[in-house]
């Protein structure tokens, strides 16, 4: 019976694919930097949003091609610093295991989601300084903020591309960046997960995948080949916190390309990564509300991890596939038990990561991309001895495509579906597993 | 699951790792350069080869046709096809000042494989051999007799009725001329501290002597001695205020190392 509902709603969504595939219309507007230097969106991404080489370049070389037209006196006239991004989308979600007041439900619905838009304002203000400022929201709730906003210096010390320095809010160098996924509904749990008995009961609220206030110190070779980044931040959403140095938190990153004249790898890529997250556990208050900068006792979130990057095929149109693998640890003072007043037993331990195919057929024009991926937690040591070893334990499965209907030198529109799986060991009504479903099927415009 | 993942992991990159130096190819793959040029060169330079991609009608440089076979920017004597290495050069550099950035960062295989591609757009390339470079002697070195010598050359040769007395690009001519498409052309101001074809002393003499085909920038090769060649580097080397940055292969051999 199950099967049945799951074939109909499968087979609405593929009419309503086709719908969308045969009568949608290109967008028709310009992207800041694809104006500027007339070049396609596939110059820079892989297979957008993930940077290919030339777009890691271009960007850490703070938004330049450095053969003279960059700036703002030297750009054409008509270059203005500002690109729209939005996906209007369906999406279905179903959750199982959910208590309610008529009993443990499973809970699914769908509809066309509330977008939101980012508005991406990016460019070089004189040699040698960039800047990016990304407004963002502006959803139904009204709400707007500020989700990145920096100033990037580079060549530092002389000519020298070992020393670029970024200021602001910023999303530190992740090994696959949380801002530029390949799919849009599920982020990299590695990046997000805290461990906690009850789930979810963790003070800290620190993203790795978030955009952090401080300073980024990011340095390279000329081909961007071998390259280093290092942050100082204050935690993402940490309360008492004021700047990067009342609570300072530490990230760095390690990178090392490796490419292969002849054969089926192109090319490969290693590194190395690691971050303290510190949270002030005590702080001055004022009517309840944490005063910034009193913050103190910080407890850390740690994590180290390792990547692997091969690109099997030309580099052009290539299988991508991306191994990363992290260890966790949360310190107690973090933690506390269920009845939410007791302090946890012990740090917590964990270990995750994921494995992320991407692949673009090598077909003419290369609108085609195929990605999946697979996101898995392992609970190491629970903060209370007496919670299941696996409790928490989760594994997710995402799987899409992207269809560029039309890309130019001005915009980009893609038809862009996916369907993804998340199941959470233990969380759900009496210590039930809860599994999670969600399909999308969205039409991704930037202009 | 992970455990099998994280076990097998060394073996699976190993693998490929010893795969990918399994072939060898030594020229470029023209149906994978067909995608590279899809991927970065299409917008500007046309789907086929024309120079009148999607870009091409904002640019007040216009974007290479590739259909004859006729290069700016070569080693070859003028007339002559390029060599691979000339386009590779122009690959890996780009060209100062105009929209053909620096593609240093791609892997070379792709920019050997979209230069086999590049080239099926004209039948020269099937039909005849690029002649052989033309050989640069060493440069004699930076001096301001050499400059004063190659300020001499620049009026004998006429120079100025394009680039103009000050070498800012503003000759009496310099709004008059076209290319061999007919698109006007303006010429090179050479004031700018960077030369389109390369910033190396040896990238200014070739220029002399193999000429910028399909532009009015003629070879010289027939009239102009390497000596006075040389000087004329020189000179113009002498009139960008970027000298002392941007021209290191000259400035080893002047011992000041200063603008002149």
């Amino acid at each position: 019976m199950r099967r049945k509902g799951s074939l109909q709603v499968f087979l609405r969504f593929a009419v309503f694919a086709v719908v969308m595939f045969v009568f949608v219309s290109p967008a028709s507007a310009i992207p800041a930097f694809a104006r500027k230097y007339s070049l396609r969106c596939t110059a820079c991404h892989e297979a957008w949003p993930v940077l290919n080489d030339f777009g890691r370049a271009f960007r850490d070389n703070g938004y330049q091609l450095r053969l003279g037209r960059d700036d703002t006196v030297t750009a054409d006239p008509g270059y203005w610093p500002v690109a729209v991004h939005i996906t209007p989308t369906y999406l279905y979600t179903k959750t199982t295991n959910q208590l309610t007041d008529q009993g443990v439900k499973d809970i699914g619905s769908g509809g066309i989601a509330d977008a939101s838009i980012d508005l991406l304002m990016a460019g070089v203000l004189t040699k040698n300084i960039s800047f990016l400022v990304v407004p963002t929201g502006f959803a139904s709730d009204g709400n707007v903020h500020l989700e990145s906003y920096w100033a990037y210096f580079t060549r530092v010390i002389k000519d020298s591309d070992w020393l670029n320095i970024r200021v602001g809010q910023h999303e530190i160098d992740l090994p696959a960046s949380g801002h530029r996924t390949i799919d849009l509904t599920d982020g990299y749990l590695l990046y997000s997960y805290h461990p906690g008995v009850p789930s979810g009961s963790n003070i800290s609220a620190y993203d790795m995948g978030e955009n952090q206030r401080g300073v980024e110190f990011l340095g390279h070779d000329a081909t961007d080949l071998t390259r280093y980044s290092v942050s100082v931040f204050t935690a993402h959403d940490s309360q008492g916190s004021a700047n990067a140095w009342d609570s300072p938190s530490f990230y760095g990153h390690f990178q090392k390309y490796f490419r292969f004249k002849d054969g089926p790898v192109s090319e490969a890529e290693v590194g190395v990564f690691g971050v303290v997250a510190n949270y002030p556990t005590q702080f001055l208050t004022s009517a309840g509300t944490p005063i910034p900068g009193s913050g103190s006792n910080l407890q850390a979130s740690s994590r180290y991890g390792v990547e692997a990057n091969v690109w099997i095929g030309p580099t052009v149109a290539p299988l991508h596939l991306d191994f990363v693998y992290a260890h966790g640890m949360d310190k107690k003072g973090l933690l506390l038990t269920s009845d939410g007043v007791t302090p946890a037993d012990r740090n917590g331990t964990w270990n995750g990561g994921f494995v992320e195919a991407i692949w673009v057929p090598p077909a003419d024009l290369l609108h085609w991309t195929l990605f999946g991926r697979y996101d898995f937690i392992r609970n190491q040591n629970q903060p209370e001895l007496t919670a299941a070893s696996n409790y928490n334990n989760q594994d997710q499965y995402t799987l899409g495509f992207r269809y560029t209907i039309a890309y130019s030198i001005r915009d980009e529109v893609a038809f862009h579906a996916e369907v993804s799986s998340l199941n959470v060991k233990g969380v759900g009504f009496a210590g039930l597993d809860q599994r999670t479903e969600n399909i999308m099927l969205g039409v991704d415009f930037a202009y | 699951m992970t455990n099998r993942i994280a076990h097998n992991l060394p073996a699976i990159v190993g693998l490929l790792l010893v795969m990918s130096a399994a072939s060898a190819a030594e020229t470029g793959d023209v149906k994978t350069g067909k995608l590279v040029y899809e991927r970065y060169c299409m917008s500007c330079h046309g789907d086929q080869g024309n120079g009148q991609g999607e870009a091409a009608e904002y640019m007040s440089i216009k974007p290479r046709d590739y259909r004859q076979g006729t290069y700016k920017w070569r080693s070859t004597p003028s007339g002559s096809l390029p060599l691979d290495s000339d386009l590779e050069h122009t690959l890996f550099n780009g060209l100062y000042g105009t929209y053909m950035p620096t593609w240093k960062v791609l892997d070379e295989r792709s920019r050997r494989d979209v230069i086999a591609y590049i080239k099926t757009f004209s039948p020269r390339f099937a039909a005849e051999k690029p002649q052989a470079a033309i050989v640069i002697p060493p440069d004699p070195g930076y001096s301001d007799a050499s400059v004063a010598r190659g300020a001499a050359v620049y009026v004998k040769y006429n120079c100025s009725q394009c680039h103009g007395a000050g070498g800012q690009g503003d000759g009496p001519s310099a709004h008059e001329l076209k290319d061999d498409w007919g698109n006007p052309i303006v010429p090179y101001d050479l004031t700018k501290g960077h030369v389109k074809c390369g910033d190396q002393s040896t990238d200014i003499y070739r220029v002399f002597m193999a000429g910028l085909s399909g532009t009015p920038m003629p070879t010289f090769s027939d009239s102009l001695s390497s000596a006075d060649a040389w000087d004329l580097v020189h000179f113009i080397q002498s009139l960008s205020p970027g000298y002392a940055k941007n021209f290191a292969g000259t400035v080893a051999n002047n011992p000041s190392g200063d603008k002149k």
